[in-house]
């Protein structure tokens, strides 16, 4: 096919930084693609079947949610930022209202703080399932995808059961959660974590033994521990590394400081690295949710607290699923947040899943690129520029504010 | 004369391949679904058996939409002459009895020649639709096929040396005693895992391999087209399987009851029996095993599958004849 054919379909010459390269070595990868659950376009500079280069154009989901918050209520906000993920909902809502309570004097609840511990770790369980699941289909492997797709259901049934929604679950509260879990609910749930924790063994001995998954993961996606801190990537891929970093042990929130956990490590990233310490991570969020359900103080979930935030500027982090996300919540004494700013883990793990790729066949794209377990729809707020090209300008909120608008008006001229 | 174009068109020809070509793709997504803890097809007809012609019937009625940059006369024309590939090849294997619906004295190259002929019918249709995704399958193709082509070869030919002839016929005739699986288990074993290959079945759906390249060379396909080249898909398993019975598990040979059922049903239950069991090989095959990349499938036949079957064949020329 000519070149000229292709650019007339929208490709045209791309760049990278200062590399110009011609059309004819590449491959789109999305925005709609059968490996990528949610729309993100990675252009592929392929040499026959192996990967020169990769080129990230992201930003079709984004859908406003920070400008969004700023006109609405404190408390509303919080079912909008629960959607800012299908995945790890809960951790968006209780990372938004802990930044929150950093403006508030209200001391929150032990039982909330259990309460949050444990659909937090149930959810981290869930989205560690689905992923390692996702990873047995990209590589060809549906049958693990299809098992651990059925367990995760039992999960989600949890979930349900505790929170009345399998994914959205609109639990946390300022202040509180707003639903307790039943002391009747607690041999069930001990009960499906004995079994998940048993199921898990099962697949880290799928993952070691079967030869066909060993040769698309071992050794795929490598990253050294350097780059990856350079990198500034965070959650499963750094601790991969060897480096053991965790929000929920170095900077506990909720129960975290009380309840006794583990930081897994392994000795290098890899895929075949990362789904073990993935499926290791359930293991340890298993016990972390008995060890909280035994230990569960009784009392009050909730604090009420006026609609009104006093004025001030608050940080919060927390350990979602997939690594460090972080709420910046900014308040100028009214019912209404005068802004917001989300850092979910995918964007700051995006230029190290674009390192682990290079080198690699067009084979190995779906399998390393979705290896940091990407969330599009999360981390679609701002573009950013590579740093490789060294070009570097600062723009304040105004100067984007009237680049967007001359943008748009020359592609899409009134 | 009446009765051979009935047994061309009808049984065990042309509408036979293709309602056992229907069975086995509803046995394929029976049985995945089953392993895979699902129910798999359940609605049309009992247990869902008529679902992959309902699909294929739907299929038939959908918008047929031609790539503006394809090759239309290839594109148009090239899932016609991929659907004939196994559909005429099964007339050379035997179904009802010791003789097949057609055959000559070297009809077995002539197979190997078709097989040679449907991969290359889809890597020219896979090129006609230029698009990346095709373009990258059918360079894949065309890398899988050097990789699996020669093993599948050696492996068929080792039964054409030990029985000595070129006919399909004569090949199962001279296993009435003893299938040739006995003296070459391996060749056996390395033409079910080529016929995987050829096929395009993890862990060797490199060409088609969903996550990577979409739908590989099916990507620009729509409505007829599509439909014709997954029935033709279906059409090759069954062809390959049956193949595999008449070189290596005695074709439909099998012990007959003195009754005054005719020898053909007996012969027919065999065979389906036996290809029946060479599919559930491949389904449980390409269930438990995860896609290999290009490079590790190429490996894998021309350092271990290829000197297996060279000592095999080596084997049967020294004790065989």
């Amino acid at each position: 096919m000519s070149g000229d054919a292709k650019s007339k379909r929208g490709l045209g010459e791309v760049s990278a930084g200062l590399v110009q390269y011609s059309v004819e070595n590449l491959v789109p990868f999305g925005p709609i693609h059968p490996a990528l659950k949610e729309p993100e376009y990675f252009k592929l500079v392929i040499e026959g079947e192996r990967i020169v280069d990769i080129i990230p154009r992201i930003g079709y989901v984004h859908r406003g949610l920070e400008k969004a918050a700023e006109r609405r209520p404190w408390v509303q906000n919080i079912y909008m930022f629960e959607r800012t993920c299908g995945i790890c909902s809960f951790v968006h809502s209780i990372t938004y209202v802990q930044a929150i309570e950093g403006l508030l004097l209200h001391k929150l609840p032990e039982r909330a703080k259990y309460i949050r511990l444990i659909v937090a770790e149930l959810e981290r369980i869930h989205s560690h399932l689905l992923w390692v699941g996702l990873m047995g289909h990209w590589a060809g492997f549906d049958t693990l995808f299809m098992w651990i797709w059925k367990d995760r259901e039992l999960i989600l049934d949890v979930v349900e059961a505790i929170a009345g929604n399998r994914v959205h679950k609109s639990l946390a509260t300022i202040a509180g959660v707003k639903r307790d879990i039943p002391e009747s609910l607690k041999p069930t749930i001990i009960e499906r974590m004995k079994y998940i924790a048993g199921r898990v063994y099962f697949y880290k001995d799928i993952v070691d033994t079967e030869s066909t998954l060993l040769v698309r993961t071992k050794g795929i996606g490598k990253i050294s521990a350097d780059r990856v801190e350079t990198l500034c990537a965070v959650g499963p891929i750094v601790r991969a590394a060897g480096i053991p970093r965790d929000v929920r042990r170095d900077a506990p929130y909720a129960a975290y400081g009380d309840v006794p956990m583990d930081v897994v490590t392994k000795s290098g990233v890899d895929i075949h690295n990362l789904m073990q310490l993935r499926l290791d991570e359930i293991i340890v969020s298993a016990n972390m949710i008995t060890y909280a359900l035994n230990h569960m103080p009784s009392g009050e979930i909730k604090v009420r607290v006026p609609p009104v935030i006093p004025k001030g500027e608050s940080a919060s982090h927390s350990e979602a699923p997939r690594g460090e996300l972080f709420y910046f919540v900014k308040s100028n004494g009214t019912k209404t947040p005068d802004r917001v700013k989300i850092r979910t883990p995918t964007l700051a793990n995006l230029p190290s899943s674009l390192e682990m790729l290079k080198g690699h066949t067009l084979a190995d794209v779906p399998v390393v690129l979705t290896g940091v377990d990407p969330c599009f729809g999360c981390m679609d707020r701002l573009s950013f520029h590579d740093v490789d090209s060294n070009r570097k300008w600062t723009w304040s909120g105004e100067q984007l504010r009237q680049y967007g608008i001359q943008y748009y008006s020359k592609v899409n001229p009134r | 004369m009446i009765a051979q174009i009935l047994q061309a068109l009808v049984f065990p020809g042309i509408l036979f391949t293709v309602i056992l070509g229907f069975i086995f793709e509803w046995l394929e997504r029976k049985t995945m679904a089953r392993m895979q803890g699902r129910i798999g097809p359940l609605v049309a007809g009992p247990a869902g058996v008529l679902q992959p012609l309902a699909d294929f019937l739907k299929l038939l009625f959908k918008e047929e939409i031609v790539p503006a940059f394809a090759d239309k006369t290839v594109f148009r024309f090239a899932p016609g002459l991929f659907f004939l590939a196994p559909l005429v090849s099964m007339l050379f294997v035997p179904v009802t009895g010791p003789k097949a619906v057609a055959s000559f004295s070297m009809d077995l190259l002539f197979i190997i020649f078709i097989l040679a002929y449907a991969t290359f019918v889809v890597a020219v249709l896979s090129y006609s639709s230029a698009s990346s995704f095709t373009t990258v399958a059918s360079g894949r193709l065309v890398l899988q096929y050097v990789s699996y082509e020669i093993p599948l070869v050696i492996s068929i030919v080792t039964a054409a040396i030990f029985t000595g002839t070129l006919s399909i016929q004569e090949i199962v005739v001279a296993q009435s005693s003893w299938w040739n699986i006995i003296w070459m288990p391996f060749s056996f074993v390395v033409y079910v895992i080529a016929l995987l290959a050829e096929l395009e079945k993890p862990p060797f759906d490199i060409p088609s391999a969903k996550t990577e390249i979409v739908a590989g060379w099916l990507t620009e396909f729509s409505g007829r087209a599509l439909a014709f080249l997954k029935l033709s898909k279906e059409l090759g398993l069954v062809f390959g399987a049956s193949l595999a019975v008449a070189l290596f598990l005695g074709g439909p040979l099998g012990p007959i009851s003195q009754t005054n059922i005719p020898d053909g049903v007996f012969y027919t239950a065999y065979f389906l029996i036996k290809i029946f069991a060479v599919g559930l090989l491949i389904f449980v095959a390409r269930t438990a095993l995860a896609r290999l990349r290009i490079a590790d499938a190429a490996v894998l036949f021309w350092k271990l599958l290829l000197p297996l079957t060279l000592a095999q064949a080596f084997f049967i020329l020294m004790v065989g004849a």
